[in-house]
């Protein structure tokens, strides 16, 4: 856990009524923590539910974890309470876009950019959309009558494996028997996204303990734990097509790694019968 | 993945898919291709065949010369591969593989499984046709062109 | 030099359910010193050993973390044991069920600082 987030959920614990959440939320959405960054806003949200800001940061957390309705409701309360939320029009514009309803997407580019004439970015957007500059001679349209985008083929839906644990997703990662992601995100310390490249190194790893468990007449394999200074690892088959990876800090007791990865192949388990 | 007999195929493709090998070629100890894996061109196949039983054939004199064991198995090492080659006796004489791999294995598993290909093609050969017939330079050199159409496929 | 390593690893193999301990070239997957209870395991251990050290170091690499300095694979006859060293040596072992993990993690991190 860095110094910052330490100091902000100490904050937080001894005055859960102040607004810090929404800087810890930040803190720890930017650090790839997008399941604890939800916690604290929903908790955050349970004192405030009529904080535009809590609810900005609520959609950008939805959209990190790909609940792109969810963030859609979010935003679109944003706009109910602030109207000329330049978050909102953004968040919603990106939606949109993204949806391929560009005239909609267009709409509340533009807002967001006439409210934030200095965000090159936004412009640039805009003109992106519109095709060309000329949009800036146009008149402003009228409001559309705005309804959740419909979900693209990429969409996922929201029944994420993990979802049940306190954690979260964190530390975890569950792939299929060819090494594709099929839930939860491993990153690097820098926060860089590396579950894809893990994901094909774990499918491996799977293949090599079997075949030496098999070939040594060591009968079937349960879990590989891995220690190294500064984080410790289990691997194991939640089914006999999956394979989950957990990671917890060093400094958690070497016993509670197994339990851990125990409870999250149980949650991974679950979620794959749901979708089976 | 070619072989002049069919009971070879299952065999070698166990130890391809065990070790990892790119390429795997099994000849005779006078060179003659008894199957193949990985390789694409005929005379390619024809010269290192040769030159596989020409280094088993140096090297075990080389130890003759000696006074010791031949070797069974001769490792080239080098940055990004290296080859293996050994030398077996089966029912049907001895024979020879060349085995190619890179860093994606390992030189031990690579023998490990050499060891298991050896048993598992003892095991496989089937029995002998009673009669030998004396083999003409002609029948070779048809015997050799056969054996390199049903390498190839042509 | 073989038989100072063996040495080495004469107290690992004195501990109770270890079936062997070998000494492996990471590299080669070859045993460099060794004893094992079932002999002609020892090439296949060696070799297993080291291809399922180098998948996990894939892995680790790949997170950005400090090299995996023990593993611990459970199966249900037994467990396999593995403690990297500096350069290429990794020592391995092999236990029965009966083992206990502790100190026998011990001792390998013991032995790899040994060869460090």
């Amino acid at each position: 856990m860095t110094d910052e987030i330490r100091a902000l959920s100490a904050q937080y614990a001894a005055d859960p009524s102040s607004l810090v959440f929404l800087r810890l939320g930040e803190v720890l959405r930017a650090r790839g923590q997008p399941d604890a960054a939800l916690k604290v806003v929903l908790q955050g949200l349970s004192r405030y539910p009529h904080l535009p800001e809590a609810h900005d940061l609520h959609a950008r957390i939805l959209v990190d974890r790909r609940d792109f309705a969810g963030a859609f409701d979010e935003w679109d309360m944003v706009l109910r309470l602030v109207p000329h939320h330049v978050g909102a029009h953004k968040g919603i514009g990106f939606l949109y876009y993204r949806a391929g309803e560009l005239d909609r997407a267009l709409y509340h580019l533009r807002a967001a950019a006439e409210l934030d004439p200095e965000d090159a970015g936004l412009h640039a957007a805009v003109e992106r959309v519109a095709g060309g500059g000329e949009i800036w001679d146009t008149p402003m349209p009228e409001a559309p009558v705005d309804r959740a985008p419909l979900p693209t083929a990429a969409d996922h839906g929201t029944d994420l494996p993990f979802a049940d644990l306190a954690g979260g997703s964190d530390g975890l990662l569950l792939v299929d028997q060819h090494g594709l992601r099929l839930g939860g995100g491993v990153r690097t310390l820098e926060g860089r996204d590396v579950s894809e490249q893990a994901a094909a190194a774990l499918a491996g790893i799977a293949r090599e303990a079997s075949r030496a468990a098999r070939l040594l007449a060591m009968g079937e394999w349960s879990h590989l734990s891995v220690e190294c200074a500064d984080v410790s690892a289990c691997i194991l088959n939640p089914t006999v097509d999956s394979t989950l990876l957990a990671v917890i800090d060093a400094g958690t007791p070497g016993g509670q790694l197994a339990f851990a990865a125990d409870r999250a192949a149980k949650s991974a388990r679950a979620w794959l019968e749901r979708q089976r | 993945m070619r072989a002049i007999e069919p009971w070879v195929l299952q065999p070698l493709r166990t130890f391809v898919d065990e070790s990892s090998a790119r390429l795997a070629l099994l000849t005779t100890s006078s060179g003659q291709v008894v199957a193949q894996h990985g390789f694409h061109g005929a005379l390619d196949l024809m010269s290192i065949a040769a030159l596989g039983a020409g280094i088993v054939a140096s090297s075990t004199e080389i130890a003759v010369q000696i006074g010791w064991t031949p070797f069974r198995v001769v490792a080239h090492q080098g940055r990004a591969q290296a080859h293996l080659l050994s030398w077996f006796d089966t029912p049907r004489g001895r024979w020879v593989a060349l085995v190619v791999f890179g860093a994606e294995t390992k030189l031990g598993l690579v023998q490990v499984f050499m060891e298991q290909l050896v048993r598992d093609l003892v095991a496989a050969i089937p029995p002998e046709a009673p009669e030998k017939r004396e083999v003409l330079a002609a029948d070779f050199e048809r015997e050799l062109n056969a054996s390199l159409r049903a390498l190839f496929g042509r | 030099m073989s038989a100072d390593l063996a040495t080495l690893l004469d107290g690992l193999t004195r501990m109770r359910g270890v079936r062997g301990a070998l000494l492996v070239s990471a590299e080669d997957g070859i045993t460099v010193a060794g004893a094992l209870l079932e002999e002609e395991q020892g090439p296949a251990l060696a070799a297993l050993a080291a291809t399922l050290l180098a998948r996990v170091r894939e892995l680790i690499a790949e997170t950005g973390h400090e090299p995996p300095r023990f593993l611990h694979l459970q199966s249900a006859e037994g467990l396999l044991l593995l403690a990297p060293a500096a350069g290429d040596l990794v020592v391995v072992s092999v236990a029965g069920r009966e083992a206990l993990i502790g100190p026998l993690r011990l001792e390998m991190l013991r032995i790899a600082e040994q060869l460090d």
